[in-house]
């Protein structure tokens, strides 16, 4: 549904770095063109912004694009305005869940299961990872996720990628708790 | 009362630097133009048709060059620039240089030196589409109507090959640099502009697919003095041209390349799509857009171009262009912003709508102001030296005659107030 809602976009605006450069899109489609992951978008970033532009905010919060993101750089570096695309679009992605607003719930799992991992341990536990996030969706999924990437799991088991034992936390963990806190606090300001 | 030098530089022979030439020296002036090329005309030479009305430049510059024939106010040195400015309004020092040709006055253009020479290189004139013989005529149209032997065989036997066979002992094969000094009460820089390098742009590939060509090229490729007497061949395997594409900004509006619109490639496009429809009427054209400037009257040249259905318009920046291995076919992938989908097509041949760079004062001079791409401003307190044409912004032809009789005119009163 389309839906003009002012105050929401002035909300975003002050809470999406780079947000207002929402305004010097030119709607070129550079940024999509540029994609790898265009195929696989509802809403490719160009019509991201102009639906922020005219205050559809829902539509862009509910929208599975925001959440695509691989931080490859194409469209930052591509754009010929100069938009810092990939931000804004992780940006909206932090929003919406702040919002409460998940269109691709297993990329924030994966997401948000990535970051516990680093703040328990300092380093990412390749198959306590996976295995969190292949059974976010319960006990059937998971184990069907879990096969469908089994040969993958053989091949990083071969190659030291992964340890059948328990990582161990990093030296000087809880430094990089300390630090990994007072981020989050910088964040928030 | 300081004495003014009643003399008018003009650096550069193109329609900028002719124009402002012979406009100034038919009000009564003395003119001295230098030409960098080993002749006038500059980059208009090179272009089959002008828009909107599709007629060749040869006629302007013909009337042009007979104007300049018959006027002894003007001198002007070819294969010239100026190294150095000095001084202030009404009392400049310039210092000029000019380049051997090795090939004196007596040439009558019989073209012996050329049947006896072997060595070819690439030629300027077709931005490197053909090759050409070490001692050459630049074109059919060349004024002064004079050979010119490269510098890479000065020296060697073919050199004295290409003097022994010259029936008029035109060839000097001794020629030196010249460096003089001039004065001059005012001076128009029409430099004019060279096309962006499109190579720059990395992600559509320019310099690695042959069938990847530019605006200026396509020119070439369309006159009949070209490489292809004017029939509109690829490059990697001389096909004809069955599918066309324009990409128009082709580092044009762009942070990253340049950043300002220059104005005419939009048109040259829509002109050089009317080329290709011309010549092959069974050919399908597609041009990838931002948005079609084409302003003021030549909106009527944009709708006429519209009614041929061949000619399509797909409103999308062109993000990767790639070669299909085999045919050497570009595939061409971006979005198609007013459907919303993501396009991948394939075309024979490919053209980037490049844009024009300023050839901007960048020797040792007074101070003139210029904007931060290099375009001289026309700023009423600096006088003395006054820039013309496509230095002072991007323009097409027309604009650049206007632009030069004004700037004749400026120069006229900078030396005539005092």
């Amino acid at each position: 549904m389309i839906s003009w809602n002012n105050n929401a976009l002035r909300d975003v605006l002050k809470e999406v770095d780079y947000a207002e450069e929402i305004y010097k899109c030119i709607q070129c489609g550079m940024c999509a063109g540029s994609c790898p992951l265009r195929h696989h978008m509802d809403y490719p970033p160009r019509k991201i912004f102009a639906l922020l532009r005219t205050g559809n905010i829902d539509l862009v919060l509910n929208s599975k694009s925001i959440f695509l993101c691989t931080s490859c750089y194409s469209c930052i570096v591509r754009c010929p305005r100069g938009i810092h695309v990939m931000d804004i679009m992780h940006g909206l992605a932090h929003y919406a869940i702040k919002m409460g607003k998940i269109s691709r719930k297993n990329t924030a799992t994966f997401g948000q299961e990535f970051w516990k991992q680093i703040y328990k341990r300092g380093r990412v536990d390749e198959k306590d990872l996976s295995r969190r996030y292949f059974f976010s969706d319960g006990i059937v999924q998971g184990i069907k996720n879990a096969l469908s990437m089994a040969d993958m799991g053989i091949i990083m088991l071969l190659h030291g990628r992964m340890k059948l034992l328990p990582e161990k936390p990093i030296k000087g963990i809880k430094q990089l708790r300390i630090m990994l806190d007072k981020a989050e606090q910088e964040s928030r300001r | 009362m300081e004495a003014t030098n009643q003399n008018i530089l003009v650096v550069g022979g193109g329609m900028s630097g002719v124009t402002a030439a012979l406009e100034a020296a038919e009000a009564g002036y003395n003119v001295i133009l230098v030409e960098k090329r080993p002749y006038l005309g500059g980059k208009v030479t090179q272009f089959y048709h002008y828009f909107p009305k599709l007629c060749p430049p040869n006629c302007g510059l013909e009337i042009n060059f007979k104007r300049m024939k018959q006027n002894p106010r003007i001198r002007f040195f070819t294969m010239a620039e100026p190294v150095k400015i000095s001084g202030k309004e009404g009392d400049y020092d310039v210092t000029i240089k000019i380049s051997p040709r090795y090939v004196t006055e007596k040439c009558t253009c019989c073209g012996k030196c050329e049947e006896v020479c072997e060595t070819e290189i690439d030629n300027p004139f077709d931005f490197g589409l053909s090759k050409i013989k070490a001692i050459y005529l630049p074109h059919e149209f060349a004024f002064p109507m004079r050979y010119v032997m490269d510098p890479s065989i000065v020296g060697t036997e073919e050199a004295k090959k290409c003097q022994q066979a010259c029936p008029y002992g035109a060839i000097d094969l001794d020629m030196k640099e010249q460096v003089f000094d001039i004065k001059a009460g005012a001076i128009i820089w029409a430099a004019g502009w060279e096309p962006y390098e499109a190579n720059k742009i990395e992600y559509y590939g320019f310099g690695e697919y042959k069938n990847l060509i530019t605006n200026v090229m396509m020119e070439r490729l369309a006159a009949p003095n070209g490489p292809t007497d004017g029939k509109i061949l690829r490059p990697s395997d001389n096909k004809e041209v069955k599918k066309i594409a324009f990409v128009q900004c082709a580092g044009s509006r762009d942070e990253n390349h340049l950043p300002y619109c220059s104005g005419v490639c939009c048109l040259a496009s829509l002109k050089q799509a009317l080329y290709v429809r011309e010549k092959n009427p069974e050919s399908e054209v597609t041009i990838f857009y931002i948005d079609i400037r084409a302003l003021d009257r030549y909106e009527d040249f944009f709708t006429k171009v519209k009614q041929d259905e061949k000619i399509n318009f797909i409103r999308s920046k062109i993000a990767t262009i790639t070669e299909e291995e085999n045919t050497g076919d570009l595939i061409v992938e971006g979005e198609d912003t007013h459907k919303g989908e993501q396009i991948r097509m394939k075309f024979d041949m490919v053209v980037l709508a490049t844009g024009l760079v300023p050839n901007t004062i960048n020797i040792e001079a007074p101070d003139v102001p210029k904007d931060k791409f290099g375009f001289i401003l026309r700023d009423d307190v600096v006088k003395g030296i006054y820039g013309a044409g496509c230095v002072r912004r991007p323009t097409d032809v027309a604009t650049s005659v206007q632009d030069a009789t004004a700037a004749a005119i400026k120069a006229i009163q900078s030396i005539s107030r005092r």
